[in-house]
């Protein structure tokens, strides 16, 4: 029944990816108007515009040409770039791994700064070290990443020049010089997500430590500090791999606006710039992607959640 | 002090924010009622100062590199920003609730086939799929206030109606809709007399926490160059076009930076004080 249960969220999960698929088809090649100026603008030449007709295959009807394109995507072709002519998987890969490093790092400076804050004010609640952290998650929640990672810059590449300014990435570039490169973009990431996680997981790990086994433990004079980490944590756990969930929903997105900032050659600048150039197969080899990461982000959270709970490991 | 002791989570850490918060509200609606009649330079006129000099007594905000007075213009930006946040947002919610609320009430394959449309939109990151839409549209329409207004509705309309379809699917089985059902009411007019009410606490918290985040939202599209166009003196377009003045004179980006900062704290604090007011729960952040 358990397995039941997964392999429906997992068929539920595959068949949004494909309806995402057609949406994004229908957007950008089938919205009213010549597709072939939307993508030259007007002053294209009535040559150019030929071509780009024959190379979008636009003389072919609708249905036919997404169908290719899908089948050819489920295959692993991607498409060709209408820019560089480059097939759009050579494109992407690089990017892809710089980006997924650049993730890494901010997620793992993620944790700690969610985690001991919260931990610190529900020990402490309503004291002025809860009151303090409160009143900095809520200014921090106020300044947008574009601000945040602005402000990184001007404080630690200009100020104090410890890291880069530009995080560009040259090929052979190696772990140490990468990390530097990467620090300020996976500071500001990790830093807007331990804000949104704060709050929820402060909130929880008050609620969980007013529980009875919690006071039972207590009576036992068993530390606070134990208490928290070996006994609360672990039970609000669940809720926080939501908030996780719903991070990695915004580190999708919040990559592309940290990337350029930054100038880092990741997944969110490629994305930028096909829009700007409107490359209609990079833009939709890249949101397609991004969808997919979204999705089996929360996929694994649920499932994740369902393996934590009795109830639900159970039910059905 | 106890750890179990339940005392913590009556001294709520934030209280008072209701009252904050709509202070910095009234003065942020104020000014940009105000604001461009109090503006010592017009939005877009040249030759306020040299270029580039830094803050003064007469330019806070300092110069950018047109010659334009910062200041100025982030007083002119106010309500660009402002009714660009609320009308967006409003919007969605509006589209969001009827949604939510008729997909909720009527239940059944009708309400599961409207959860999985609603799943598509939210399944793609809320930025990227702003950031396509504004492609889709066309360059022509893209950049336009009512596109953005539209992208945002885009973005809040799922998963507004995900959370009115929560909350209408509870009242639909309350005795007072199953009695408006069987005096002969139809699905709207049920929604509209019966379930709205019930639900308008509900939806009121979302609007307010839609709307802490909606101008980050038209200021990101700004700061990436897929919101409004220059010379609009947008916030987040004006943080993006004096990032290249950041070591020369970092003012011109931090006076926008701290009206959008202020804006959206007391965003954050009105909904938080409304949300705890009306006895609810609110996590920041798009979701």
């Amino acid at each position: 029944m358990f397995l039941r249960l997964i392999a429906g969220r997992v068929l539920q999960a595959a068949v949004t990816l494909v309806l995402i698929s057609l949406l994004l088809f229908l957007a950008l090649e089938v919205l009213p108007g010549d597709v072939a100026t939307r993508v030259l603008g007007r002053e294209a030449t009535a040559e150019a515009l030929e071509a780009l007709r024959r190379t979008l295959r636009l003389d072919r009807p609708a249905p036919e040409r997404y169908f290719l394109w899908l089948s050819g995507v489920l295959q692993g072709d991607l498409g060709t770039s209408l820019v560089s002519g480059r097939p759009v998987a050579d494109i992407l890969g690089p990017r892809v791994a710089n980006t997924l490093f650049l993730s890494a790092y901010a997620f793992l400076l993620y944790l700690p700064l969610a985690l001991v804050p919260a931990v610190v004010q529900a020990i402490r609640r309503g004291g002025w070290l809860d009151q303090a952290l409160s009143v900095a998650t809520l200014v921090l929640l106020a300044i947008p990443d574009f601000l945040l990672a602005t402000l990184l810059l001007i404080g630690f590449a200009m100020t104090w020049p410890l890291f880069p300014s530009m995080s560009i990435v040259e090929p052979g570039t190696d772990f140490a010089r990468m990390l530097r490169l990467t620090t300020l973009p996976a500071l500001t990431l990790a830093i807007v997500m331990a804000v949104y996680a704060l709050r929820m997981l402060r909130d929880q790990l008050i609620e969980v430590l007013q529980s009875e086994h919690i006071r039972a433990g207590e009576l036992r004079g068993l530390p606070p500090g134990r208490l928290v980490w070996r006994h609360a944590l672990p039970n609000a756990l669940a809720p926080a791999l939501n908030v996780t969930a719903l991070n990695l929903a915004y580190l999708v997105g919040g990559v592309v606006v940290v990337e350029k900032v930054f100038s880092f050659p990741g997944f969110g600048t490629l994305l930028l710039d096909a829009l700007q150039l409107r490359d209609l197969p990079v833009i939709e080899a890249t949101v397609l992607m991004a969808a997919a990461i979204y999705i089996g982000a929360n996929l694994l959270a649920d499932l994740c959640a369902i393996a934590l709970t009795p109830k639900l490991r159970d039910a059905r | 002090m106890s750890l179990a002791e339940p005392a913590g989570r009556g001294r709520r850490p934030w209280s008072g924010a209701l009252a904050i918060g709509a202070t910095l509200l009234g003065m942020q609606v104020l000014l940009a009622v105000a604001g461009p009649f109090l503006a010592p330079y017009g939005a877009t006129e040249m030759g306020a100062g040299p270029p580039l000099a830094g803050p003064s007594l007469a330019h806070p905000f300092g110069i950018d590199q047109l010659g334009r007075d910062v200041f100025s213009r982030v007083l002119h930006g106010g309500h660009v920003v402002l009714g660009l946040a609320l009308s967006g947002t409003a919007l969605g919610v509006a589209i969001g609730a009827v949604i939510g609320l008729l997909s909720g009430q009527a239940g059944g394959l009708a309400d599961e086939i409207v959860q999985r449309g609603l799943e598509i939109f939210i399944s793609v990151p809320f930025l990227v799929l702003a950031l396509v839409a504004m492609v889709a549209v066309g360059p022509v329409a893209s950049g336009h206030p009512l596109t953005v207004v539209g992208v945002v509705a885009l973005i809040y309309a799922p998963r507004v109606a995900r959370i009115a379809r929560a909350a209408a699917r509870e009242i639909a089985l309350r005795d007072f809709v199953l009695v408006a059902r069987l005096r002969g009411d139809g699905p709207l007019r049920r929604m509209w007399s019966e379930i709205l009410p019930n639900a308008r606490s509900v939806l009121l918290v979302e609007f307010a926490l839609r709307a802490s985040y909606a101008p980050i939202l038209v200021g990101s599209l700004g700061f990436l160059g897929f919101g409004l166009r220059p010379p609009t003196p947008e916030w987040g377009l004006m943080i993006a076009e004096n990032r290249a003045l950041l070591l020369v004179s970092p003012w011109t980006v931090l006076g926008p930076g701290l009206a959008l900062a202020v804006l959206v704290v007391g965003l954050n604090l009105f909904t938080d004080g409304l949300a705890r007011r009306l006895g609810r729960h609110v996590d920041f952040g798009v979701g």
